[in-house]
């Protein structure tokens, strides 16, 4: 055992004057996720301003208008006239406004007589999204005027008083939705990005962990280290033993950094700390396997290191670091379980959202159950080579 | 000089090791005693490094023993390696690390701590004249003095046996004098020293006694005088030549008095029982042949003879 530490110590030093590994496991994390989420943060913020021009000047384009500028529309939309097509394309341009609406002449009449009533939403190729959003709230309003005109035909081809007309349409328009839908929320609080993206990328850059340690095996192996180790009188084993230790420790700190520099700095929510620190545990000893695993089915430092940078992107990709795996396709948050990383994000998800710090126990026992079926395969591995 | 009567720090026997259908360690055997320096003499690939290898117990063996101050060596026994102290051929040392870290790790490793490791990083420092470059980097020295280093890693636990693996390999004159010197101090010093080298002279200079390996097989062993012995009054006539030297040593093969010729690197070696009435000869068959000769020498009987004599082939092919 003493020679486990001997060794592990030696790499934790080495790995702490090598600054590229520091940048990688310490500081491109807290960087990384502070930048995502404050860019996905602008989608979920979005406020679109649109230059109007009414050259209708009628009831349904006042409709529209009064919709667009209602309070409930408030957060998403500001309103602003223009005089005419061109100024409103120049303010579009000018990135003045994000949109713009030309509700052209005989706009009414079309809409109310049951022609096809044209609108023009002006915007910029990189500002689609703004101009998604006025054309969906301006199809709305067209589609109320269709389903009020269509209703007071139907009761005039039933019969109905000519005189009428203008309360049936009220009716008409103040008629509650036949379906409504409701938001619920599954108690706890709401995911913020930071809690998400932190996480996320402190697991992805501590599995670079990973590829240093398989890189300096072979490294090792090539200069005669790896030999000169392995003539002292120690077990043989304490060699691989002690470089995994250091693998180990190095991912708990990466990860238990990251997640105190991100609670304190950015206000990400991790959740409950002893259940925290078990996943970040487990996730430990999922690094140290895939080290083994690595450095077991490679022979130089090129093959170390390309091995070890494929798995490290794709358990990063499957395993949610880059997209949100709860809103992607079932098959990737199927993959996604397969990785001791997906576990991971999945639990903490879980615990920043408010769940108990029971909620750790699956994927604790997920994590290490994939550790030790990659341990598994890693040993069966160099038993085989050596064999060989 | 050797302790006659003491048992052998190092025995091997029957030491095998193959590489798929290659053995490269074919039956060897041999014993280093208390105080004696052993040379493996043979050229590169003859398997001087793997027996090395399976000496230190960083190969398995296909077959044979080793026993090092008495006590078997195998993945059950590590303590036993306590005896060795291994100094590999590559410089291995962590270059980001000092010279003083690299050698407390590996003093550690051999179960050395506080106050004694302290001092033993400091006398294997003074010792390869480094103490004042104690705290710097490995990556900042020249090759001299790592390879001065990489020696001094391996006597920090005061070995019963220092295992050298062609120490001065691509080292400047002034370093591998250096090298040699403290090889032959530890040995005066009552170490035993398992020496591998490709270079006759250090052979001839260092070692008490000499193990001749070709092919992976012990060939021959013994002092220089027992080895010499082997090729009588043999000489050696090197000739300097350009063109097909191959096909020159085959000719001068054939000669009457010559017993055996080798082609090196635009050289060609010829062992003779008389050099001095056959060298017209050869340099007759040498211009009949096309050869252009530029360079004689006639050489007194030596270890590179012998391993001429022995193998058919020069140790710098």
């Amino acid at each position: 055992m003493r020679a486990v530490l001997l060794i592990a110590a030696k790499d934790l030093r080495q790995r702490l004057r090598d600054r590229s590994a520091l940048v990688l496991c310490f500081a491109a994390p807290l960087v990384i996720s502070f930048l995502m989420a404050s860019a996905f943060a602008g989608a979920e913020d979005l406020h679109v301003t649109v230059a109007v021009v009414d050259e209708d000047g009628a009831d349904v384009s006042a409709a529209l208008l009064a919709t667009l500028g209602s309070d409930e529309l408030a957060d998403l939309l500001t309103v602003e006239a223009a005089a005419d097509r061109a100024a409103a394309a120049a303010a579009v341009d000018d990135g003045d406004a994000d949109a713009g609406l030309v509700i052209p002449a005989g706009f009414s009449a079309a809409a109310t007589g049951g022609d096809a009533a044209e609108l023009e939403v002006l915007a910029r190729p990189d500002r689609t999204l703004s101009a998604t959003v006025v054309r969906s709230i301006a199809e709305a309003v067209l589609a109320e005027v269709e389903a009020t005109r269509t209703a007071v035909a139907t009761a005039l081809a039933a019969g109905a008083p000519l005189d009428a007309l203008d309360r049936l349409a009220a009716r008409a328009r103040s008629a509650p939705d036949a379906l409504a839908l409701a938001q619920g929320e599954l108690g706890g609080r709401e995911l913020d990005l930071i809690s998400y993206y932190a996480p996320g990328m402190a697991v992805f850059f501590a599995l670079f962990a990973v590829g240093f340690t398989a890189r300096s095996w072979w490294l090792e192996a090539s200069q005669g280290t790896l030999d000169r180790m392995r003539a002292a009188p120690i077990d043989p084993r304490a060699v691989l033993a002690g470089k995994v230790l250091a693998v180990f420790v190095y991912t708990v700190a990466s990860l238990g950094t990251v997640a105190v520099a991100t609670s304190f700095a950015f206000g990400a929510h991790w959740g409950p700390a002893p259940a925290v620190a078990a996943i970040v545990v487990a996730m430990a000893l999922a690094a140290t396997a895939l080290t083994a695993l690595v450095i077991a089915l490679t022979r130089t430092e090129q093959q170390a290191d390309g091995l070890a940078s494929l798995l490290t992107f794709a358990l990063a990709l499957l395993g949610g670091s880059f997209i949100f795996v709860g809103t992607a396709p079932a098959l990737l948050r199927r993959l996604a379980l397969l990785t001791p990383n997906g576990w991971a994000l999945r639990g903490i998800t879980d615990l920043s959202t408010g769940a108990p710090a029971s909620a750790a126990v699956t994927p604790v026992i997920a994590i290490v159950a994939i550790a030790a079926a990659v341990a598994v395969a890693a040993a069966a591995v160099a038993r085989r080579r050596a064999a060989a | 000089m050797p302790a006659s009567d003491a048992p052998p720090v190092l025995e091997c026997r029957d030491l095998v090791r193959r590489f798929g259908e290659r053995t490269a360690v074919d039956h060897v055997s041999f014993s280093v005693a208390a105080g004696e320096t052993y040379g493996l003499l043979g050229p590169n690939g003859a398997g001087k490094s793997t027996t090395i290898r399976l000496v230190c117990g960083l190969l398995a063996r296909h077959g044979g023993a080793v026993r090092l101050a008495g006590q078997p060596i195998d993945a059950r026994h590590p303590s036993a390696k306590a005896v060795v102290g291994y100094v590999p051929q590559d410089i291995a040392l962590y270059p980001d690390l000092s010279a003083a870290e690299n050698l407390r790790f590996f003093g550690r490793l051999y179960g050395l701590t506080g106050a004694t490791l302290r001092g033993r990083v400091e006398e294997v420092l003074d010792l390869v004249d480094l103490a004042d470059r104690a705290g710097d980097a490995v990556d900042t020295f020249s090759g001299g003095m790592k390879r001065r280093l990489n020696i001094a890693a391996g006597l920090l636990h005061r070995p019963e046996l220092l295992v050298l693996d062609e120490p001065t390999v691509g080292v400047d004159p002034q370093s591998r004098h250096a090298i040699l010197e403290s090889v032959a101090r530890l040995g005066r010093e009552g170490m035993a020293v398992l020496y591998t080298t490709h270079y006759m002279e250090e052979a001839q200079r260092l070692c008490d006694r000499v193990g001749i390996i070709d092919h992976g097989r012990l060939v021959a062993e013994g002092t220089h005088r027992e080895l010499v012995s082997l090729v009588a009054e043999q000489d050696r006539i090197v000739l300097g030549a350009g063109g097909d030297v191959g096909r020159l040593a085959e000719r001068l093969e054939r000669l009457e008095g010559v017993t055996g010729a080798s082609a090196g690197d635009g050289t060609v070696q010829v062992l003779t029982t008389d050099a001095r009435r056959l060298l017209p000869r050869v340099l007759e068959a040498a211009e009949l042949a096309g050869a252009e000769v530029t360079s004689v020498e006639v050489v007194q009987p030596d270890l590179e003879a012998v391993f001429l004599h022995l193998t058919g082939s020069a140790l710098r092919e």
